[in-house]
């Protein structure tokens, strides 16, 4: 019938036109069905960042199903966040977890081997019943936008097979996404467009792949200097962002907002001895504003419980 | 079809139309002693132009694909008369719904734009929502229908804003329809979950063909009053080189929409992206998908920030003036802008707070909770208020609520100050 249609307005269906037809037609025989909320209810998880007060801050953690993004500054703690994340994610769902396995693609090198296995000891100490963490984190790297763009099926085939061999795979780490789009573009029109169709296509894919097998995934982003006033306001916070004394704002601009669900800003400060540093949410369609602080130690990356310290 | 089109002479014609004979349909209903007196013919010359219209209208339905342009066309006046009668859906924000006209109208493609965390998706869930709202709660009573593109929908967050929305309609039982027992019928946010058909669409291909689909769906499911679309933008960012074929695509996807609206008088909502463009010279902020795609909507409104707060802007209607109004995200939904007013006057009478909150001539009534806390509980629709305008009309209104309430509730009055 569409076909049709096109043929009595004298369009000649050019070959890609007839593709994308046939391709429709094939989507409607699939039966169309709404899916019901009341069972989704169930199905939107969270996976615990292993540590109580900044899943309070996340409301209970990083949501399966979307994309969660951490910007911040080199130093702020995205990575061990991430590496963090990939830990608690073994954890069974009594104790927050999601009991999977994960995919870490790193884009910056060397991957921090040393501090996995650090945060493993600590990861073990606590809970001795799981074997051993780093079994179950695979690590990949890439190089270019292209090749991530290009090993999201190979992770499809991936997550396929490992079902039945490992514990499921539930979160995909992408450490970072914005060094990938550093260095290969100008600042020309048509390399633009190429990054932003990029943007959008890797974003659709991981969607697809998080809606597909309830996965979390969690991409970090770095920031640039806040120059001029030309920049548009995004999420939350009135008066822009601030790490390390100065107004930051997050790398890749207003495309890439537009492919993360949430985003998530961790910011430091030198305040004279004392380094604080703070965790707060941009924008999230489930959460309010929100801001926490969080240190950084030897076994982790915890939060500051505010209310007991002005007990 | 007219009675210009009927095969008798001019005369006549002229005489049926100056007797208020425009159509078949008048003068079918006409008994021939009746038309013939109307008319100043013999009983004969009446029947046999009866029969003509008889014949001309059976003749007309069967055909009625043939001749769309003349069957389908339909006098402003009609319109007039239906658009008085058409249903709005409310955003939860009065100011919002007051520079709407009410709210989201039925029958009409809206599109509605912003930058990332202004709350495009909390607008989606809320209307979804509040499309439930029963009709003698003064909503609709309908079904939604939420194509998600971009996985932002989040059922725990529709789960709060269903509990506050029930929330908002005990309170207004409670306090207008004490003896009102049909207003009796308990709503669950399980039932409001029931009502919202959730599609999740993975790619452009399918975002289509669900939309081809959805007359199919909707003929099944009469009740659906909304269509949202979150956001319509996404998957057609992605891997598009031909972009005069995306253009045909979206127009396509566009139209069907439209008519959707039309066929089933809903209201479909799509979100859509902003994106930079450059004109003479500087960058500014626009919806995505270019100027065609701006064609392809009925309203346009942007969200934007303005400091601190979250306003709506009217930047294309036929029918609604451009104007802007504040509104904010609360934990409870898409709610009135609470930091433009001014209390002006607070007073405690018997234990109950009344406060007197300044932001122009507009007038508006809410409930306070006290417990600990100040929140806003229910807002008027702007017709209400208008009853309530003059002075000596509130203390008719709020004096029997005071007396009926007990120490935890209050009254607000809120003067708004433009």
């Amino acid at each position: 019938m569409f076909m049709f249609q096109m043929k009595q307005r004298n369009d000649i269906p050019s070959h890609g036109n007839l593709v994308i037809t046939a391709r429709i037609e094939i989507t409607w025989l699939r039966e169309m069905k709404p899916e019901n909320l009341l069972l989704l209810r169930h199905r939107s998880e969270k996976c615990t960042v292993g540590c109580p007060v900044l899943d309070r801050c996340l409301g209970g953690g990083v949501p399966c199903h979307s994309i969660t993004e951490f910007v911040g500054e080199s130093g702020s703690g995205k990575t061990q966040l991430c590496l963090q994340l990939a830990l608690s994610a073994q954890l069974p769902s009594s104790r927050g977890g999601l009991s999977a396995s994960s995919i870490f693609i790193h884009t910056e090198f060397p991957f921090p081997f040393r501090r996995l296995r650090h945060l493993s000891r600590a990861f073990r100490a606590s809970h001795p019943d799981l074997p051993d963490p780093c079994d179950r984190v695979f690590v990949r790297a890439v190089h270019t936008a292209d090749e991530l763009l290009h090993l999201i099926p190979t992770i499809e085939t991936f997550l396929l097979h490992s079902r039945s061999r490992w514990r499921p795979v539930r979160i995909i780490v992408i450490d970072s996404i914005a060094a990938l789009f550093r260095s290969d573009f100008e600042n020309t029109g048509s390399d633009l467009r190429r990054r932003s169709s990029l943007f959008f296509g890797i974003s659709g894919g991981l969607r697809q792949l998080a809606k597909r097998f309830g996965l979390a995934v969690v991409v970090t982003n770095q920031v640039v200097d806040f120059i001029g006033d030309g920049d548009v306001r995004v999420g939350n916070l009135s008066n822009g962002l601030y790490s390390s004394g100065r107004r930051v704002c997050p790398a890749l601009g207003l495309a890439w907002a537009h492919c993360v669900n949430s985003r998530v800003f961790l910011s430091r400060d030198e305040d004279g001895p004392v380094r604080r540093r703070k965790m707060s949410v941009v924008f999230a369609p489930h959460l309010p504003h929100c801001c926490y602080e969080y240190a950084i130690k030897g076994e982790g990356v915890f939060g500051v419980d505010m209310q007991r310290e002005q007990d | 079809m007219e009675v210009g089109m009927l095969p008798i002479s001019a005369s006549k014609r002229g005489k049926l139309l100056a007797a208020g004979y425009t159509t078949l349909d008048a003068i079918a209903r006409a008994s021939p002693s009746h038309l013939a007196r109307d008319i100043e013919v013999s009983d004969n010359e009446a029947s046999e132009i009866l029969n003509l219209a008889a014949k001309a209208s059976a003749s007309e339905k069967p055909n009625e694909t043939h001749t769309t342009v003349v069957g389908g066309g339909r006098t402003a006046w009609d319109m007039l008369n239906d658009e008085k009668f058409s249903s709005y859906i409310t955003t939860s924000c009065v100011d919002l719904d007051n520079i709407l006209g009410g709210g989201i109208k039925c029958k009409d493609v809206t599109e509605i734009g912003g930058v990332p965390g202004i709350g495009k998706t909390q607008i989606g869930i809320q209307l979804a929502v509040n499309v439930q709202i029963p009709q003698d709660y003064g909503g609709l009573g309908g079904k939604a229908i939420y194509i998600d593109t971009e996985g932002s929908f989040m059922v725990e967050r529709v789960l709060q804003i269903a509990e506050a929305c029930i929330e908002d309609m005990e309170e207004y039982r409670n306090h207008f329809h004490k003896d009102f027992q049909a207003c009796d019928v308990k709503m669950h946010p399980n039932n409001i979950l029931e009502n919202i058909f959730y599609f999740r669409v993975c790619s452009y291909t399918e975002q289509i063909a669900l939309v081809n689909y959805l007359d199919k769906f909707i003929m099944e499911n009469k009740d659906v009053k909304i269509i949202i679309v979150d956001s319509v933008t996404f998957h057609f960012r992605q891997d598009f080189d031909d972009m005069a074929l995306r253009t045909r695509l979206l127009s396509e996807m566009a139209l069907k929409l439209m008519k959707l609206a039309k066929k089933f008088c809903l209201a479909v909502v799509m979100l859509n992206q902003v994106t930079t463009k450059f004109i003479e010279g500087s960058f500014h902020l626009t919806l995505a998908l270019g100027d065609s795609w701006s064609h392809s909507c009925t309203n346009r409104i942007i969200l934007f920030w303005n400091g601190n707060e979250r306003h709506a802007f009217i930047d294309k209607s036929p029918s609604l003036k451009s104007a802007s109004a504040p509104y904010s995200v609360t934990t409870r939904g898409i709610r009135n802008s609470t930091s433009n007013c001014k209390r002006i006057k607070m007073m405690n009478t018997s234990g109950m707070v009344l406060c007197l909150l300044c932001h122009g001539w507009n007038l508006k009534l809410g409930w306070l909770y006290l417990r600990g806390t100040v929140k806003f509980a229910v807002s008027f629709s702007y017709k209400e208020l208008r009853s309530y305008l003059l002075p000596q009309v509130w203390f008719i209104c709020y004096f029997p609520w005071l007396q009926l309430e007990t120490g935890s509730t209050g009254v607000v009055l809120h003067a708004w100050l433009r």
